[in-house]
């Protein structure tokens, strides 16, 4: 990223990715206050306005969870300020609770939740519609295609919210967070940040009972005067031609049907509705799109959401328009959509030769059948591995004694460890769900129980289910991998680091320090690195009568490796010496790190361009024949 | 007409920040631009891509399939995974090295018979499907141009030698200046030019190159 397109004072022409259109909006609507907790594909957005910050004077806070960003933005909003977080939909799930009820309280700032779903689950746990949310809540929503109308609709969102006093979703896919584009900025015209007298704002947020049943009369109101003001939204637009087929569509897949229409050579035989507010729907605008229409293709990712409104508006308006979909089975609810899906949806419609692309996609795999699989693993220098090494010889001396166990993983980069080679979890779900699963796993299981958490997730979603175990007396082994940050999404911050947002310092947290004190009996801080030490450790966790908890230190190693090229410290990778090493293959049977490879002799050969010089591997070695390479001075 | 580049890679190899460069420069000079990226986790050695579209008739952040122009691959098992997206006739842009995943090593470690996949192997795969393949020792390159971690910017050198690449030099040149961290400015140009003259002798006799 360029950070000076981001901060720059006067609009220009710039090449952006979409998180940072994103932030740039926030920053010229005068956002005063943001907050997230990191989640791919939004996380650039906080990334961005953490390394922005210098410069403007926003508060930003890197929050524990998308409950608190959230509830952090709402405080705010109801004193009158202008506030914006961003999270993923599963995050949305975290935080609903919450947005349910700021649907009844309303804010008075203007407030926009950015809300990305993550079709295909590239890096989610589910494909979820987080588009459910919107009428769930009577919050609207609006749904940019590009990181152009990314950045306008989050300024827009701005206003809306604060002329309905409701906070808004701007809602995004992967293809729409992670797609770069060319971007004409606005001006920054920022006022200076001041606080307020909450006295003088004479406002209640309050809904309960009585209350809430007179809010939700005038949540409806207020829904219907939006649906009437999004019936000439400039975010919905009508692309005209002389054809009785029609497509509606919106977010990412509006840019797939041009593509579609270009590859179909057909860009002026279809009607095209494109829908930016999608909740609530401009009911009168899709009536008046499909009344004369025979076809009508509707293209949208995942759930049929617009599908089912356009069939119930056609129902009334036009009962014999054909409407091809994932209802009619033309298209499917699973996976993201790409431009041949979509022209083969359209080709149908239009009873057009349907482009082949099944043969090409076959054509291919059968060239593919001799390359491995490049799974996502851990780092080379990555604690989390030595950790799992350690646990795993701790876990083979427990079962030559007769005791299995059951591993609950969670969400982090210690979910790696679920795929080949290592191949090794019995279940992994949600943020915290490991904690959780072990208490009700505790009641009916013979096995040893071990759930894994990260720092962030501890923080994030562990603590109650942490409190539960202790309260009722639960057995089981709690091993929380403190890597210092939140190192999936981009290491960012967490109540684990000593620096807050923008690189400020913050007070570290100590994970042990909670855990004592919610009364846990055994409680142990190791060093990630210090695998022999370790075993012995764990074997004692495991065999404890009652919840024990490991703490497992040591700092991500992409994290590490920042530190150390800030500070001009030398990274020094360790090499395999040749003549002593005996082939034992201790190093790659339990250490599968990236860094290694086999040799022609079939001895194991690192690579010092990868290696990270953690020097874990050379500890196990059984005979000492993996050294630091000499580094010249 | 757009030019279509489908860019894969191993984690850390620095695809994303390449994207941004040709980006940036699009941008001096004037050039529609749409980026699909894919780089969820954020950890090393998994496998990225990134479709890039250069050019008017650009409307997804996806390449429809079999229509690629070029396959650029910063590592040499990749293009095969991607293959699907390349034109028969178009054009694979690869490193001649390989980053032999865990999953690889580990098979081998417990079967003697086993053997890697070699760049022989792997580019007789891709002449089923085109015959335009120019492989580039990116890394040696790198390390003549001092920084190991610059196989990213040879790339960049071979692709700005194309007439159908649209930036110009000027405008790369400024782009990798204000990307790259200060420090390592001189090396990234220096590699920029070492990829560049490699692409005389391999890529551009595949393809129209400037002169």
């Amino acid at each position: 990223m360029v950070l000076k397109d981001v901060i720059e004072e006067k609009g220009k022409t710039a090449f952006m990715l979409g998180n940072e259109a994103i932030a740039r909006g926030a920053i010229e609507a005068d956002a005063k206050v943001v907050a997230f907790y990191p989640g791919a594909p939004t996380s650039e957005v906080l990334d961005t306005l953490s390394d922005a910050l210098d410069n403007f004077d926003y508060q930003m806070e890197i929050a524990t969870n998308e409950k608190v960003a959230l509830e952090i933005c709402a405080g705010a909003a109801f004193a009158g300020i202008r506030s914006l977080t961003a999270m993923k939909s599963v995050g949305t799930n975290v935080a609903s609770d919450t947005l349910f009820v700021l649907g009844y309280t309303g804010v008075k700032g203007g407030m926009v939740v950015v809300m990305a779903d993550d079709p295909q689950a590239h890096s989610s746990q589910s494909e979820e519609d987080g588009r459910f949310f919107a009428p769930n809540t009577y919050i609207p929503m609006l749904e940019p295609s590009t990181p152009q109308e990314a950045l306008e609709m989050v300024k827009n969102a701005f206003e809306i919210s604060e002329r309905h006093r409701v906070p808004v979703i701007v809602r995004t896919v992967t293809r729409v967070n992670h797609q770069s584009g060319i971007v004409q900025t606005g001006e920054i015209k920022r006022k200076a940040f001041q606080k307020v007298k909450w006295k003088e704002l004479s406002e209640k947020y309050i809904t309960l009972g009585e209350v809430a049943r007179q809010k939700k009369l005038k949540m409806l109101e207020r829904t219907m005067k939006i649906a009437e003001e999004f019936e000439t939204s400039e975010f919905n637009f009508n692309e005209r031609a002389r054809s009785d087929t029609g497509i509606i569509t919106s977010s990412v897949s509006y840019l797939y049907v041009q593509e579609a229409l270009n590859m179909l050579n057909a860009q002026n035989r279809v009607n095209i509705l494109k829908l930016g507010t999608t909740y609530p729907l401009p009911k009168n605008k899709i009536e008046e799109f499909i009344g004369d229409l025979k076809k009508l293709v509707v293209i949208e990712e995942l759930s049929p959401y617009l599908e089912k409104e356009i069939l119930s508006i056609a129902k009334e308006v036009n009962p014999s328009l054909q409407v091809y979909g994932k209802i009619s089975g033309d298209f499917s609810e699973a996976c993201e959509y790409n431009p041949n899906i979509v022209a083969k949806g359209i080709a149908t419609a239009l009873r057009m030769k349907v482009p082949e692309y099944e043969s090409i996609i076959k054509e291919a795999k059968e060239l593919k059948t001799l390359i491995p699989d490049r799974f996502p693993t851990f780092c080379a220098g990555c604690p989390h591995r030595a950790t799992f090494v350690a646990l795993n010889q701790a876990l083979r001396i427990l079962k030559a004694k007769g005791q299995e166990h059951y591993l609950a993983n969670d969400i982090g980069c210690y979910s790696m460890w679920v795929f080949p080679p290592i191949s090794q979890a019995d279940s992994s779900l949600c943020m915290g769900a490991s904690v959780g699963v072990a208490n009700g796993l505790s009641h009916v299981i013979e096995e040893r129980i071990i759930a894994v958490v990260g720092d962030s997730t501890f923080f994030h979603a562990s603590i109650p289910a942490i409190i539960n175990a202790v309260h009722n007396g639960n057995k089981f082994t709690l091993i929380i991998l403190d890597n210092s940050v939140t190192a999936m999404t981009g290491q960012q911050y967490n109540p684990s680091t000593e620096f807050i947002a923008g690189g400020k310092q913050g007070k570290k947290i100590s994970i042990e320090g909670i855990c004592k004190a919610i009364g846990a009996d055994f409680v142990e801080v190791i060093d990630s690195y210090d695998v022999k030490n370790n075993v012995e450790i764990f074997r004692k966790a495991l065999e404890f009568n009652g919840l024990s908890i490991v703490v497992s230190r040591r700092e991500c190693a992409l994290y590490g490796d920042r530190i150390k090229r800030r500070r001009g410290e030398k990274i020094v990778p360790v090499y395999v010496d040749k003549e002593k090493c005996k082939r034992p293959y201790v190093c790659l049977r339990t250490f599968y790190c990236p860094a290694y490879e086999i040799d022609e002799d079939r001895q194991p050969r690192i690579s010092a361009e990868l290696c990270d010089g953690c020097s874990v591997c050379s500890k196990l070695c059984p005979i000492q024949s993996i050294k630091p390479v000499e580094v010249k001075k | 007409m757009s030019l279509n580049i489908f860019i894969c890679g191993v984690g850390g190899q620095g695809l994303v920040l390449l994207t941004s460069v040709i980006g940036y420069a699009c941008v001096k000079n004037h050039i529609k631009v749409i980026t699909g990226e894919m780089y969820g986790l954020s950890q090393r050695s998994g496998a990225v891509s990134v479709h890039l579209r250069i050019g008017e008739d650009a409307y997804s952040p996806l390449i429809p399939f079999g229509q690629a122009d070029i396959l650029l691959a910063l590592e040499a098992i990749e293009p095969l995974r991607y293959i699907e997206y390349l034109k028969k006739d178009g054009v694979v842009l690869m490193n001649t090295r390989i980053m032999h995943p865990p999953v690889e090593t580990s098979k081998i470690v417990d079967n003697k018979a086993a053997k890697y996949i070699t760049l022989e192997e792997i580019v007789s795969q891709l002449k089923k499907w085109t015959p335009n393949i120019a492989a580039v020792d990116a890394l040696k390159l790198a390390k003549e141009a001092g920084n190991v971690r610059t196989e990213n910017t040879v790339f960049l050198g071979c692709l700005s030698a194309l007439v159908s690449f649209l930036p110009t030099e000027e405008s790369i040149k400024e782009a990798i200046s204000e990307a790259v961290p200060k420090k390592t400015v001189e090396q990234n140009l220096k590699a920029f030019y070492l990829g560049k003259e490699s692409a005389f002798n391999s890529l551009c006799t595949l393809v129209p190159c400037r002169k």
